[in-house]
């Protein structure tokens, strides 16, 4: 998995690329989590952007519980743009009713 | 080695109500579309090839009991929820066909869902029987005590004419009991639970259910791994979507579907038996579970062998 981070305007977004899965969940909280510090640091809010993300398992949606909790409510994080792979996950996993998830990344944040 | 599935409902046991099974019959009837049949075999038939489980039959509604007929003397089975009514008057059916009398026992906790079977158990009050309840809990024996209280039930442990033993396991310690070698996980669950792990011949039954996989531990998910290692058949606690585990059911000591798979395929187990359903699913809800379980195992799934899952319902027999 490659993360890659950058800030549009009043956002910073995040970019998993790959998958995250047993061997890369622990390198995506680390970086994930570091961007929720970056983004509680600028109070502006976190967009992740899942178009490069093949697929993420369990470890990688509870990553994102984890951030949550970082983040203590002090900013939002958003999906945007899974592809029909993690879109069936997020709804299987119930995490569509628990984070905001939007198709299109400009109209995320 | 066999096995059967006595209950497979979590917390509280449940019965179709009429209107329930008025929904099932309509159904049917409208899927028939107006055929007709010659006899109930023939029908029985149909619907079972042509309609959903969940509309043909139903998932049960008895807590935790699933033996294991490993080719032994000795009777085994683990739980003793609402189905060890049921297992008892196989057990003593066979029992009087000439299988010895002697049960094992492996009792993941001590909850009431997984105890409230023995006061019904047949064999309980067969002075010929041998009942060993095995169980990682010191305590285990003073729960079953104390459930025959009279403040809980009328007739107390000591009416119970069979002979009792109590054995505590300490976790990864390997033993052996009726031509299985047993040990023991520690799990999160209140007061704790465990695991088993039965193997017999080089094959391996997991049975894993009252466990919650935290999200703030997920690195000792490595230990369950390894427990489930090449497992034959994984029974897993799959109460709840991964979303209610970290949400509303949050600390309530139950897993879900998905990470149940994530368990097997990184443990590469070859089958996973979803288990302890949640009391207020109907069986579509069930049904539903299952099918999204099938379609995550295939996503997720990778450049793994497909890791086979069934949905444990009251009646299953599976061999291994």
């Amino acid at each position: 998995m490659d993360w890659r981070l950058r800030r549009d305007g009043e956002r910073l977004i995040g970019a998993p690329v790959g998958r995250v899965d047993e061997e890369s969940w622990r390198d995506f909280s680390a970086h994930l989590n570091a961007a929720v510090r970056d983004a509680v640091g600028a109070s502006v809010p976190l967009v992740l952007d899942l178009s490069g993300l093949e697929y993420m398992t369990s470890k990688g949606l509870r990553a994102l519980t984890m951030a949550k909790k970082e983040a203590a409510g002090a900013i939002s994080i958003s999906l945007a743009a899974p592809n029909e792979t993690m879109r069936r996950i997020l709804s299987i996993s119930r995490y569509d009713m628990l984070f905001a998830v939007v198709d299109d990344i400009d109209a995320a944040g | 080695m066999l096995i059967r599935f006595w209950g497979t409902r979590g917390s509280l046991p449940v019965a179709p109500r009429a209107d329930t099974i008025l929904a099932k019959i309509a159904r049917s009837l409208v899927a028939a579309g107006g055929r007709t049949f010659d006899n109930e075999v023939e029908a029985a038939e149909f619907a079972r090839t042509k309609l959903d489980f969940a509309t043909h039959g139903g998932f049960g509604g008895a807590t935790a009991c699933v033996e294991i007929e490993a080719g032994d003397d000795a009777f085994v089975v683990c739980d003793m929820g609402s189905g060890f009514r049921e297992f008892g008057i196989s057990a003593s059916r066979r029992s009087a066909e000439g299988h010895p009398r002697v049960y094992h026992v492996f009792l993941s906790h001590m909850h009431w869902d997984h105890i409230m079977g023995l006061p019904y158990f047949r064999p309980a009050f067969d002075s010929g029987a041998t009942i060993v309840i095995h169980s990682g809990h010191a305590d285990a024996e003073a729960a079953i005590r104390r459930q025959q209280e009279e403040i809980s039930f009328p007739v107390p442990f000591e009416a119970f004419r069979a002979r009792f033993e109590f054995v505590v396991h300490r976790p990864w310690l390997q033993f052996k009991v009726a031509g299985l070698t047993v040990s023991l996980i520690e799990q999160d669950h209140a007061h704790g639970s465990y695991g088993f792990r039965f193997e017999q011949d080089g094959k391996a039954v997991i049975y894993s259910t009252d466990s919650e996989h935290k999200v703030e531990v997920m690195e000792a998910e490595d230990l369950f791994t390894a427990f489930f290692a090449k497992a034959e058949l994984v029974i897993c606690d799959t109460m709840y979507s991964l979303g209610d585990t970290v949400s509303l059911k949050l600390d309530a000591g139950h897993s879900s579907n998905i990470v149940a798979v994530d368990l097997c395929h990184d443990a590469g187990a070859r089958r996973l038996a979803l288990f302890h359903h949640e009391p207020s699913y109907t069986d579509a809800d069930i049904q539903r579970m299952f099918t999204d379980t099938l379609r995550y195992e295939e996503l997720v799934r990778g450049e793994r062998p497909k890791l086979e899952v069934v949905c444990a319902y009251d009646g299953l027999e599976l061999e291994i």
